[in-house]
């Protein structure tokens, strides 16, 4: 591939191009009954530093009902402009009114925004291809970091597209089950559209001297945006598990095997003296334990000092929950699990096995260690 | 047709069902996997896109609760024949294939219009169901892309669903839970992995494919093969030309959290002895 790049430069003469935009960098904030939610943050944190590369402003688009101080709150994480939707039809995610109110905004811009971010998250990866389709621009999905830098098109099976670009959103994700990193673009069109993994991106610090604009936008919605609507929200996350707290974190997945089998597991938290129990979705959906117990994209985040899990495959879902903790320790009978991948610690061996073991040895505890015969 | 209704009331029937299946390499084979990392397209095997699974047994529940034909359809090489078979196993009517070399290197824009000709082409509808993701372009994007084209409502992340009244209600995942939704028909739905896993093969459907695999005549009259010619796409906007992404750069990722260190062959107190060791697990100990 190199070589063919190589001698393709020689022969071709770059034309810079810059497509033409307005160098503002838009994210679209993500709220929940009001309350700015984190991914939004961290957007603010990665779009202020593309923003300044580019030499432009940082906007962020907020869609809801009834705001109070959060334009405020947007400004002092980052924002140079807030965009504010307020309307009661506005006051939780749909996909069909949030997009009409966007897009009505954004298509006055001429030219028209460089970038428009969103989170990688139930609504923004519902919401951004709608979007992107209607302006028809490139939109790269799930990304995990976001620069920019030029970029040169060389490959003459594209003629149409050849040329040196400065200033490309370079939208980098993990392809091919995370073992691979693409670096994704598309500068010929405007606005470079993305939807950013949440818990990566570094949000700045809260500073309330930061200053900005905050511009009402106009709500125009028909019957046709409306079509869908919402009969009931049920957000389960309650406060009896304290998986935030907790020190060590024992987790089960399907391997564990039964319902009953989560015994093994509650037994082994017990060993720990600051310890909860946690669980893959697929054992949640089974109904072997509680809702409160999921982590991952749809549970819970959780940064505790070891996480233990037991059965469970690693599913990127699952992963984007747990793989801050220190010290991740997997058991999973099968050697080619993803969780081997990520974990510090490994045993290959069925938990029905280990697990007893475990409690038996952490039992005996610190001053006792077992005598084995070291075969 | 053996999926016909029987008491349900009219407005809750359902004529036209499509859902969209893709074929993508089995990584779980390791022999289609180059020592870069990246896929041997040539050695990989294939496979039914795990996500469609779960929407082609949305579709074929559909049928059975509210009538309707279940057509497949899928965009790729001839071989992608191979998952429209299966689905004809499964329970599905009819399939098509959109087949053409000018789709090459389609990213999710240029693929959902490509999609939205074909659908086009084989309307009308009521409902469409995609998979959440695929494993391959894993981006979640070409169902909602595809429901902005037709210029319906979408339904993703769903895991469950019935028709009520002539209108869909569906569960969706939202973060921390899960919300319930009513949309009009025709409405496009995207199918998570908290749905229902594909049923076994019918012996009905099993049977059929066995029979056509040795009548090519009769195979091309339940798999159709159209092109973009054929389906009025303009090529324009389809493959390389028609799509705004490219990939730039692909890197190695050094596995992430790097070396884990594994434990394998020995006895569980042997293992779980040297976890203690090689750990301060024991200072959280009570
Ligand atoms: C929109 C969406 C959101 C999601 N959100 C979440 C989320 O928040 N959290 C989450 O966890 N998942 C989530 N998922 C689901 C996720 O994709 C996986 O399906 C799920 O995490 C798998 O759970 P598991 O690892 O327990 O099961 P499996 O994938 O079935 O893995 C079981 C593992 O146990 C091993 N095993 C089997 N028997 C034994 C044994 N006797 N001893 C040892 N090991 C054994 C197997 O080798 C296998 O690796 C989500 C999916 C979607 C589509
Ligand atoms: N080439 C294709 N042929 C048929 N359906 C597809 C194709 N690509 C994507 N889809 C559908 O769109 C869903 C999401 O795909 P993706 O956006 O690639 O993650 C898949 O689960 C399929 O239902």
């Amino acid at each position: 591939m190199s070589e063919e790049n190589t001698e393709k430069k020689e022969t071709v003469q770059l034309k810079e191009i810059i497509t033409p935009s307005n160098k503002e960098v838009i994210i679209v904030a993500e709220q929940v009954d009001g309350i700015i939610q984190n991914v939004t943050f961290e957007l603010l944190g990665a779009g202020r530093l593309l923003a300044d590369k580019l030499g432009g402003k940082l906007a962020c688009f907020l869609l809801g009902n009834n705001f109070t101080d959060q334009g405020a709150q947007l400004i002092a994480k980052g924002a140079d402009k807030v965009y504010v939707a307020d309307h009661v039809e506005l006051k939780d995610y749909r996909a069909l009114p949030f997009k009409k109110v966007i897009v009505d905004w954004i298509s006055n811009f001429n030219p028209p925004p460089h970038i428009m971010l969103m989170g990688s998250t139930t609504s923004g990866r519902d919401l951004a291809p709608r979007i992107a389709s209607y302006f028809q621009t490139g939109l790269t999905a799930d990304c995990t970091e976001l620069d920019i830098g030029p970029y040169e098109h060389v490959n003459k099976m594209d003629p149409d597209k050849l040329g040196y670009y400065p200033g490309c959103l370079y939208a980098i994700r993990p392809s091919f089950g995370e073992s691979l990193k693409a670096r994704i673009l598309g500068p010929w069109k405007n606005p470079q559209m993305a939807t950013a993994r949440p818990g990566v991106m570094i949000p700045l610090e809260y500073d309330a001297n930061r200053k900005g604009e905050i511009i009402p936008v106009p709500v125009n919605l028909s019957a046709k945006e409306l079509q869908v609507e919402i009969i009931e929200i049920v957000r389960e996350i309650n406060q009896t598990v304290n998986l935030g707290e907790a020190e060590v974190i024992v987790a089960g997945g399907f391997g564990v095997g039964t319902a009953e089998g989560f015994q093994l597991i509650r037994e082994l938290a017990a060993c720990f003296e600051n310890s909860a129990v946690g669980a893959s979705r697929k054992v949640v959906d089974l109904g072997w334990i509680p809702y409160q117990h999921q982590i991952g994209q749809t549970g819970k985040t959780v940064r505790s000092k070891v996480y233990i899990a037991c059965g469970i495959s690693g599913a990127i879902q699952h992963r984007v929950g747990m793989d801050k903790s220190n010290l991740i320790i997997a058991i999973n009978k099968d050697p080619d699990a993803p969780i081997f991948k990520f974990a510090n610690q490994g045993i290959v061996g069925d938990v029905s096995v280990v697990l007893p073991e475990m409690i038996k040895q952490l039992k005996a505890g610190k001053k006792s260690s077992p005598e084995l015969a070291l075969v | 047709m053996d999926g016909a209704p029987t008491n349900n009331q009219v407005n809750n029937s359902i004529k036209n069902i499509f859902v969209l299946v893709k074929q993508v390499p089995d990584w779980s084979v390791k022999a289609g996997i180059n020592p870069d990392g990246t896929i041997d397209r040539a050695k990989a095997k294939r496979m039914m896109n795990p996500f469609d699974k779960f929407a082609l047994q949305a579709a074929l529940h559909t049928k059975e609760k509210f009538g309707g034909k279940v057509s497949v359809i899928s965009m790729g090489p001839p071989a992608a024949e191979e998952v429209l078979l299966e689905a004809i196993e499964h329970g599905a009517d009819d399939a098509w294939l959109l087949s053409d070399r000018r789709l090459a290197a389609s990213d999710t824009l240029a693929t959902s219009y490509a999609l939205y000709k074909t659908v086009q082409y084989l309307q009308p509808f009521d409902l469409i169901f995609c998979g959440l993701q695929t494993t391959d372009g894993d981006t979640a994007q070409v169902g909602p892309s595809l429901a902005e084209r037709l210029d319906i409502p979408q339904i993703s992340y769903c895991e469950d669903f019935k028709i009520e009244d002539g209108k869909l209600v569906a569960r969706r995942v939202i973060e921390g839970g899960y919300q319930w939704v009513r949309s009009q028909l025709p409405a496009l739905i995207t199918i998570a992995n908290s749905y229902h896993h594909l049923e076994y093969k019918t012996i009905r459907g099993a049977k059929l494919v066995q029979d056509l695999l040795r009548q090519p005549e009769e195979k091309s009259k339940l798999v159709k093969v159209v092109n973009l010619d054929e389906i009025k796409a303009d090529p324009i906007l389809c493959g390389l030309k028609g799509s705004p992404t490219i990939v730039a750069r692909t890197d190695k990722v050094s596995e992430i959290g790097g070396n884990c260190k594994i434990h394998q062959g020995h006895s569980a107190d042997q293992m779980v002895y040297e976890i203690t060791q090689q750990t301060n697990i024991l200072e959280f100990v009570k």
